[in-house]
């Protein structure tokens, strides 16, 4: 335990001087502004884009608080998990490539809380970025369109952080096993990719799927209750997490 | 007393036979180097040691057991040390101290205790990133004592080290040989024959010969006497080739190289010989083989 | 309602988050210990003129890990 605060520390460090404390959740902050202020603007930008005729009335009803959230999640499942399999895909693969990993596994601390400190520093730093992100929406979409139960904005969030979460170990896994980033960014991604296209076009077969919960957590911000059978996908993903988190802390 | 006590360790990388059935033992509060060619095994062995490798067979015993992860007991230096470029010298052994189980405190007060042993306390805030090769090698050793460790292990301690740099590393070994158990490889033999008590030295993956120094003296090393002449000596050699305490003739232009077994018998039969042939020799120096000699044989070159 | 009735209090934010991530990537890039994958110009380049999306494909795929 004490060691692994110790490499905790050390991993909380590197991400100050390497400023991932700041751009990750800046990011998130900023695709969080993004989507109210569009949604809000969008009338005015196609009036001044478009060379529309005179005249032209554009209606776009102005969407609803649930559905602007709903939106920027949406954002955060294409951006921001990209930037979060990129920012964690050399968490473990950077050290073991430069033999940074053997200077510190010659020194008596387990291969387990080597990469535990790793995996909690990211879910750390990747769910402050997260609530942060839909605090800054949510804030934007109460000054601009109406207001949001805050209870409901903290279930979506929160489930929908158990999916990235399950991703996150994937790339965590991923890095413990591969050496090149870009192969373990891509199949990351790849991953994220196929579940969220799968899942809805193979409804019937693909209940347990992780990539649900961005589905719950949708219809969570958008009707105030998740849509379906959640306890299914959330038991399964936090299996699959543990799977990956087990595999990935087994020295290969 | 044995620090550590290797039986028949071996480790093959798929196809590579990389160290095959070494045993040995290191003796605690002395120096010991391992010596080989590129490729002989060296790294390999020492990282098993270290516990950075699984053997594929055989055991390692320390302090005469074979359970306990021993880690904490000794001090590592790879042959290419890395650091968090990051960090600055102070944090970096700081952070290693920890890992070794100590306290922040205790640690800091080691780190600035070292720096200035290895004689880098003027750059101990700098970070890491803007450091030389050689300020990194003497980090390296910082590191690897940090906990004072109870064997010290050095992969190549000097090769990437400038001759001064290389003279402090091995005035530092001496200074530590007292303290600690010092296990570290090398292929040159100068700085084996300065530093250490036992030499091990190793050839495909295999102990070829092992050894205190004197051991290694009395029984590898042998006499020979040089003798270079005016003119070719080809003729006398031959006839030398047939006396009995004569082991081996070598002729190098108009030089003999004679290895002996009775050094003060074939000298007195030799100047006899000299004088009543009146062979018109320039120069007549006796002297034996050296270490090299004997690593270049184990060797087979 | 044309782009003078935006709410400037309301985007200043946005911009100003776009311009941390700017400076944050350049003054990163000026220290000399940096290294990148590829010339360093060219990233400064690339986190100057392209808001956001610059300075993040700086901080992922530009900067060297250790
Ligand atoms: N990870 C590995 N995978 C495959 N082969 C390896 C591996 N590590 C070492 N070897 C092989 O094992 C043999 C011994 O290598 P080792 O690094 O131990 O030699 P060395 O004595 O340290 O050489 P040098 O003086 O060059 O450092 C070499 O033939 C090498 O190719
Ligand atoms: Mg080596």
């Amino acid at each position: 335990m004490n060691k692994w605060l110790v490499l905790f520390r050390k991993e909380w460090l590197e991400m100050v001087r390497n400023y991932k404390v700041i751009w990750l959740p800046l990011v998130f902050v900023v695709f969080g502004l993004l989507q109210p202020i569009t949604l809000y603007y969008l009338p005015d930008i196609l009036k001044n884009a478009g060379n529309m005729p005179e005249g032209t009335v554009i209606k776009i009803a102005t969407p609803s608080s649930g559905e602007v959230l709903c939106e920027t999640l949406s954002q955060f499942n294409q951006m921001g998990i990209l930037v979060i399999v990129l920012a964690f895909m050399g968490i473990v693969a950077a050290e073991r490539r430069s033999g940074m990993m053997k200077m510190i596994l010659v020194k008596p601390v387990t291969y387990t809380s080597y990469i535990l400190s790793k995996w909690v520093s990211a879910l750390l730093l990747t769910f402050v970025s997260l609530s942060l992100g839909m605090l800054a929406a949510w804030y934007y979409t109460i000054l601009l369109i109406g207001s949001f139960p805050f209870v409901d904005l903290a279930q979506g969030t929160g489930i929908y952080f158990i999916w990235i979460s399950f991703l996150l170990t994937f790339t965590l896994f991923l890095s413990s096993r591969l050496k090149s980033s870009g192969l373990i960014a891509a199949l990351a991604l790849l991953l994220g990719i196929v579940l969220s296209l799968v899942t809805p076009l193979l409804e019937k077969w693909m209940k347990w799927s992780p990539a649900q919960l961005t589905g719950a957590a949708s219809s969570l911000l958008t009707e105030g209750a998740a849509q379906g059978n959640v306890l299914l996908p959330l038991t399964i993903t936090i299996l699959l997490t543990a799977l990956f988190l087990y595999l990935a802390v087994r020295e290969p | 007393m044995k620090m550590m006590e290797v039986t028949a360790l071996s480790k093959s990388f798929d196809t590579v036979n990389a160290v095959n059935n070494l045993s040995f033992s290191l003796k605690e509060g002395r120096c010991t180097a391992l010596l080989g060619p590129n490729g002989a095994g060296k790294t390999t062995t020492l990282e098993m040691l270290a516990g950075l490798l699984v053997p594929t067979k055989g055991t390692i015993l320390f302090m005469g057991s074979n359970q306990a992860d021993y880690r904490e007991h000794i001090g590592y230096l790879p042959q290419q040390p890395v650091f968090f470029s990051w960090m600055n010298a102070v944090e970096y052994l700081v952070f290693m101290g920890e890992l070794s189980g100590m306290a922040k405190a205790t640690a800091a007060s080691r780190a600035d205790e070292l720096l200035e042993l290895v004689g880098m306390a003027d750059a101990k805030k700098r970070r890491i990133g803007g450091y030389s090769g050689g300020m990194k090698q003497r980090l390296g050793i910082a590191q690897a004592m940090i906990h004072e460790p109870k064997l010290l292990i050095l992969d190549e301690p000097v090769s990437a080290l400038d001759p001064v740099g290389r003279r402090d590393m091995l005035e530092m070994m001496k200074r530590l040989k007292g303290h600690m158990t010092i296990l570290f490889s090398t292929h040159i033999l100068h700085d084996a024959e300065e530093v250490c008590d036992d030499v091990m030295m190793i050839h495909k993956g295999e102990l070829a010969v092992a050894g205190s120094l004197p051991e290694l003296r009395r029984n590898y090393l042998e006499n020979i006497i040089i003798i270079s002449a005016e003119e070719s000596l080809d003729t006398w050699a031959r006839t030398l080739e047939r006396w009995t305490v004569i082991t081996e003739v070598r002729v190098r232009n108009n030089t003999l190289e004679l290895f002996v077994s009775d050094l003060d018998k074939a000298r007195s039969q030799l100047l006899a010989e000299i004088t009543e042939k009146k062979i018109p020799i320039s120069s007549f120096t006796v002297g034996s083989t050296t270490l090299e000699d004997l690593f270049m044989k184990v060797v087979g070159k | 309602m044309g782009f003078s009735s935006i709410n400037w209090a309301l985007v200043a934010p946005l911009i100003g988050i776009e311009l941390i991530l700017m400076i944050i990537a350049v003054v990163d890039l000026s220290k000399t210990t940096t290294q990148t994958n590829g010339p360093k110009w060219m990233w400064v380049l690339i986190s100057l003129f392209f808001s956001i999306i610059g300075p993040i494909l700086y901080f992922t795929i530009g900067r060297k890990h250790t």
